[in-house]
């Protein structure tokens, strides 16, 4: 191990300013992808801000017509929770369906979305719904929010405090299992609601994006026959060696028709 | 064959190991310490093939924390003209595969190691080594190495009087096929293709070794043989067996893969170079790049039958993949492919093919499943072009006992045919299917194995009991084991220790493989019992003044053999056991034996799968394991074994896969990338165990551990043909394979 600082603030303001000081510090939160990074001396970042002790980061609630979890909130505390069940039922199984039990114990959703991990469920969600990011100094869109592969408009030192969903007429979600890791091969999050109609596609490109020939083709018909015949292109798709682009790019139709017959 | 009145054979005895590893107690060879102990670290090879022209040390040497530099000089060179064989090893290939010695022949091949203060900073000093390398031309795949004008691994192998990647052949043969041929009605020729596989213990290899000033070796390590690890590293540094003691660590998994050392020789190189104990602990990485996996293949297969069903001829020829040195699995593929069937005339092949990857290691069956996948997956398209129920085809020529198989034995009692029956009878094979399910079956063969077993038994001052014997146990030996010694005497088993003893405390026994230890160990613990018997008979004789033969041993008692004998009270273990001293002195006794009569273990399975047409996934949705396994000491290890198999099956035919990259490197050298199945992947596996005693041993026992990963790719690939009407003839049947196959079909 190499030696790195810590610290515990127990306040936004105190985590933003252990952070501007340092532009080599990071946030950690469940640590899930952090400290895998750390061990693979893929970062090494001077000192590691523990998000941990801050109230404000944490709960769940729904406040009007929209859900606002708090950036803590665990992957299991989301598919638990009574609120998300009863308003935005497909995001609580899409949390659900995050990892396994120790996965979702500890990874938190902040750290999910800052870390736009291609093959990531939330990120789906957060574009799929139309979501607003609420940072310590700003408001993001989800269309603006997702900028490439494992970067976002996060900018340095800024916190993501709590993201705020809009609740949906319908929403679903499908997505196939990368076989060997078990995150997205590709996914597909559908709603429709205050947002319009929306499709996110994870999994499948460098970075989640929207189905803009989809979400048409569902504004006119809101059925899983609708998007069945809508191609993807393979241009500029993932290809590795559990599927190559092409088979992405088949896996986008079957995922969208899925997640639309999952909405209802 | 669940005698009544076995009070303990057959029950479901709670296992010795149970506690220790559900609690995190076990000791595992990467837990053992010592004191002064540093850490050591291999250098492996950037590339897939390259003559090592020079290895500079000095840089790694003056690092401060550095203790010890070896390399392959440090290693005794068997010269490659002469065979060295241990086992079903060769030493020519083993002090090679340890440390590159002319050549790196793959990528992660060791070329140097260091032992330091830290594993930093043997990492570090791993990068202060200067190889210089002449890098050559590379071939992984086997139809790329046996081409004319492939890369050349090594100059010294010939085939067919020229320079060759075919490091051998074997050939087995009955009656005339020509000839058999003729004579059939149908005859079906495919050719098929298996990927490596990894044997995936959960535990990677690992050892601490400790080099005394006076050359005492000590070596705490994982394998499935501590007597092997003796040997080898005896033969890899010249220090004689009686100086080296293995102590064998609780194991987390071998498959096979632990039938061989990697890290051993070189530890106790630099153990006894820098004076400090050193331990070596791989990396999964390491374990996916260096170590196993299992040989991929290619193989054709031709079989001919009579209307009637009759199958009269077979031909098999079976590429496999050595890996670097030579040595695949051939004879596995070779011998079990037809082993399970009554066919007069047979031809079958075996090619061993070295290429630039890691040498391959023993794989649960070694080369059984490949030669099966290629033979069952013909039978089916015979059953169907004969209009045969793909079981009744199996039932009619299988083999019993009288029938010579193409690979030597004359069968003795056999339970093949029951197997077949029983899994005709079972309610799954009439079972309903569902939309888009289809059902397969498939049949499998293992030879088996006897071998050198020792085992000490032991009664304690206080009238309990340990056993001790010389394999790791990976199956369940133990709760076995504890079984049979506590029917024996009568006592209950929680009265019976089992151990594992070391190279010192227990005689030679060879390695846990071959689904050899039960069968073996049992012999033997079977007659140190007996003998103990037959010493407690004779102290309570002594006791009461009688002869011997006038006391006989029941319930754990000795007691006067007939009213003639005497009238005496009982004389219980522990009566015994407290007067030993005064009657003759402690006992116990040892039996050491080369055991024979490991008779072959059969299977018959039947698979249920469910393809999801637009992502290509198949899964399998029911599963049901028929198996002789003789005797089932204890049920509850027996299936665990069949379910372990069939899972290790369904990956094999699903979704694993060694993938290389475009530098000869492995592309999937970790658990994220390598498709291993977990639960959630499979369904319950069904198991019946049938129970046709093998005559030549005490209980029945015939082995059970690999027999079962034999027919899972056969039955899998059926079950997929009759879900989608389209057969495949490559593993794995992975999603984006399965689904351009059925979109080809479509177009
Ligand atoms: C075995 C395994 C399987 C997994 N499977 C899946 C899966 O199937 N699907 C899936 O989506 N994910 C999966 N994950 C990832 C898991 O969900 C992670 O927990 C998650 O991606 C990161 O969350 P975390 O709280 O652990 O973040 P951390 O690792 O603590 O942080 C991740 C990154 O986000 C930053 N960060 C954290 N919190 C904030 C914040 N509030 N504001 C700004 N930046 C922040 C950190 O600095 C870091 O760069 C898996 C992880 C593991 C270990």
């Amino acid at each position: 191990m190499y030696e790195f600082a810590y610290h515990k603030p127990s306040s936004v303001a105190d985590a933003v300013k252990l952070l501007s000081a340092d532009p080599e510090a990071r946030p950690i939160a469940g640590g899930h992808t952090l400290l895998p990074a750390l061990k693979h001396r893929l970062a090494r970042p001077t000192a590691l801000v523990d998000l941990s002790g801050i109230a404000e980061l944490r709960g769940i609630r729904r406040e009007g017509d929209k859900v606002v979890i708090g950036a803590l909130a665990r992957h299991a505390e989301v598919a638990n929770s009574d609120a998300v069940k009863g308003a935005i039922p497909a995001l609580a199984r899409l949390a659900g369906t995050i990892g396994d039990v120790q996965v979702r114990n500890r990874g938190t959703l902040g750290g999910s979305v800052a870390n736009n991990d291609p093959a990531a469920d939330y990120p789906a969600a957060v574009l799929g719904l139309g979501a607003t990011v609420v940072t310590d100094r700003r408001r993001i869109a989800a269309d603006d929010f997702f900028t490439g592969m494992f970067s976002t408009a996060l900018e340095p030192g800024e916190l993501l405090v709590a993201i705020e969903f809009p609740i949906p007429e319908k929403a679903g979600y499908a997505k196939m299992k990368n076989p060997a890791s078990r995150y997205v091969m590709t996914g597909a999050f559908v709603s429709r609601g205050p947002q319009g109609v929306r499709v996110a596609i994870n999994g499948a490109g460098p970075c989640v994006f929207r189905q803009r020939e989809m979400e048409a083709a569902l504004a006119a018909n809101w059925s899983p026959d609708a998007v069945a015949n809508i191609r993807q292109s393979p241009d500029g798709l993932n290809s590795d060696i559990h599927g190559s682009a092409e088979y992405r790019a088949h896996l986008v139709t079957v995922m969208a028709k899925r997640a639309v017959a999952d909405a209802g | 064959m669940n005698v009544v009145s076995n009070k303990w054979i057959g029950q479901r005895t709670i296992r010795p190991d149970g506690a220790d590893k559900v609690t995190g107690r076990a000791a595992y060879a990467a837990d053992a310490t010592m004191p002064g102990m540093i850490w050591g670290k291999i250098l492996r090879s950037p590339h897939p093939h390259a003559r090592i022209r020079s290895i500079d040390t000095s840089k790694a040497e003056a690092l401060p924390g550095v203790k010890a530099v070896v390399t392959a000089k440090d290693i005794v060179d068997f010269p490659v003209d002469t065979p060295v064989p241990l086992g079903i090893q060769d030493m020519r290939w083993m002090c090679r595969n340890v440390m590159a010695r002319e050549k790196a022949l793959f990528h992660g091949h060791p070329v140097a190691a260091v032992a330091a203060t830290t594993e930093e900073i043997a990492a570090e000093a791993c990068r202060l080594i200067e190889v210089d390398y002449e890098v050559l031309p590379w071939v992984i795949e086997i139809e790329d190495a046996i081409r004319p004008d492939a890369p050349i691994l090594h100059d010294f192998l010939r085939f067919e009087g020229r320079p060759s990647n075919i490091a051998g052949k074997l050939e087995h043969r009955l009656g005339d096929v020509e000839a058999g041929f003729a004579e059939a009605d149908v005859v079906i020729e495919r050719s098929f293709a298996t990927r490596p596989v990894h044997q995936g213990y959960i535990e990677p290899h690992a050892c601490l070794v400790s080099v005394a000033p006076d050359g005492k070796t000590t070596i705490w390590s994982s394998s499935q043989g501590q007597f092997m690890v003796r040997a080898m590293t005896s033969l890899l540094t010249g220090i004689p067996q009686s100086d080296i003691r293995a102590i064998p660590a609780e194991i987390g998994g071998g498959f096979g893969g632990k039938t061989i050392i990697y890290l051993e020789p070189v530890a106790v190189m630099l153990s006894k170079k820098s004076g400090r104990p050193v331990k070596m602990v791989m990396t999964r990485e390491e374990v996916m790049r260096a170590t196993g996996p299992t040989s991929a293949s290619r193989s054709t297969v031709k079989i001919g039958a009579r209307r009637d069903g009759r199958i009269v001829a077979a031909q098999g020829t079976f590429y496999l993949q050595a890996g670097a040195l030579p040595g695949s699995p051939i004879r596995g593929a070779a011998g079990c492919a037809f082993a399970p069937y009554d066919i007069p005339n047979v031809h079958s092949v075996g090619y061993d093919v070295v290429s630039n990857r890691s040498k391959v290691a023993a794989y649960r069956a070694p080369g059984a499943p490949i030669g099966a996948y290629a033979v069952e997956c013909v039978l089916d398209e015979l059953a169907e072009a004969l209009g045969m129920d793909p079981l009744e085809l199996r039932l009619k020529n299988a083999a019993r006992q009288g029938t010579k198989a193409a690979h030597g034995p004359v069968y003795p009692r056999i339970g093949f045919a029951e197997t077949i029956e029983a899994a005709l009878a079972h309610p799954h094979y009439k079972a309903p299917l569902g939309k888009r399910q289809g059902r397969g079956v498939a049949c499998g063969f293992w030879f088996n194995a006897g071998g050198e077993s020792s085992a000490q038994v032991n009664v304690t001052e206080d009238g309990n009991v340990v056993v001790t014997t010389g394999h790791p146990d990976i199956g369940g030996s133990r709760a076995s084991i504890a079984n049979i010694t506590a029917e024996l005497l009568g006592i209950d088993y929680r009265r019976v220790s089992v151990l594992i003893g070391d190279t010192a405390t227990i005689g030679y026994s060879n390695l846990t493989g071959g689904s050899r230890v039960l069968f073996a160990s049992a012999t033997v613990v079977t007659q140190s019992v007996e003998k103990v018997i037959t010493q407690l008979r004779e102290r309570a004789a002594k006791i009461w003044g009688i002869d011997p033969d006038a006391v006989k041993w029941e319930d754990g008692q000795a007691l006067p053999a007939g009213d003639n004998a005497g009238r005496f009270p009982p004389l219980t273990l522990k009566q015994l056991a407290a007067k030993a001293s005064e009657t003759g002195g402690p006992i116990g006794a040892g039996v050491q034996l080369n055991t024979t009569g490991a008779e072959g273990g059969f299977a018959t399975h039947i698979c249920d799968v469910e393809v999801d047409p637009e992502l290509g996934i198949v899964r399998v949705v029911r599963y049901t394991a028929f198996q002789d396994a003789g005797r089932a000491i204890h049920p509850g290890y027996v299936e665990g074994q069949m379910q372990g198999g069939v899972a290790q099956g369904i990956g094999w035919a699903l979704s694993e896969e060694y993938v290389y990259d475009r530098q000869g490197r492995v592309d999937n050298a970790s658990f994220l990338d390598y498709r291993m199945p977990v639960c959630s992947d499979l369904p319950m596996i069904d198991t019946v165990i049938i129970e046709v005693p093998n005559p030549k041993h005490p209980q029945g026992v015939r082995g059970v551990g690999e027999v079962p990963i034999v027919p899972p790719l056969a039955a899998i690939s059926n079950a997929v043909y009759n879900a989608l009407g389209r057969r495949f003839y490559s593993l794995p049947m992975s999603p984006p394979k399965v689904l351009a196959t059925l979109e080809g079909a479509a177009a």
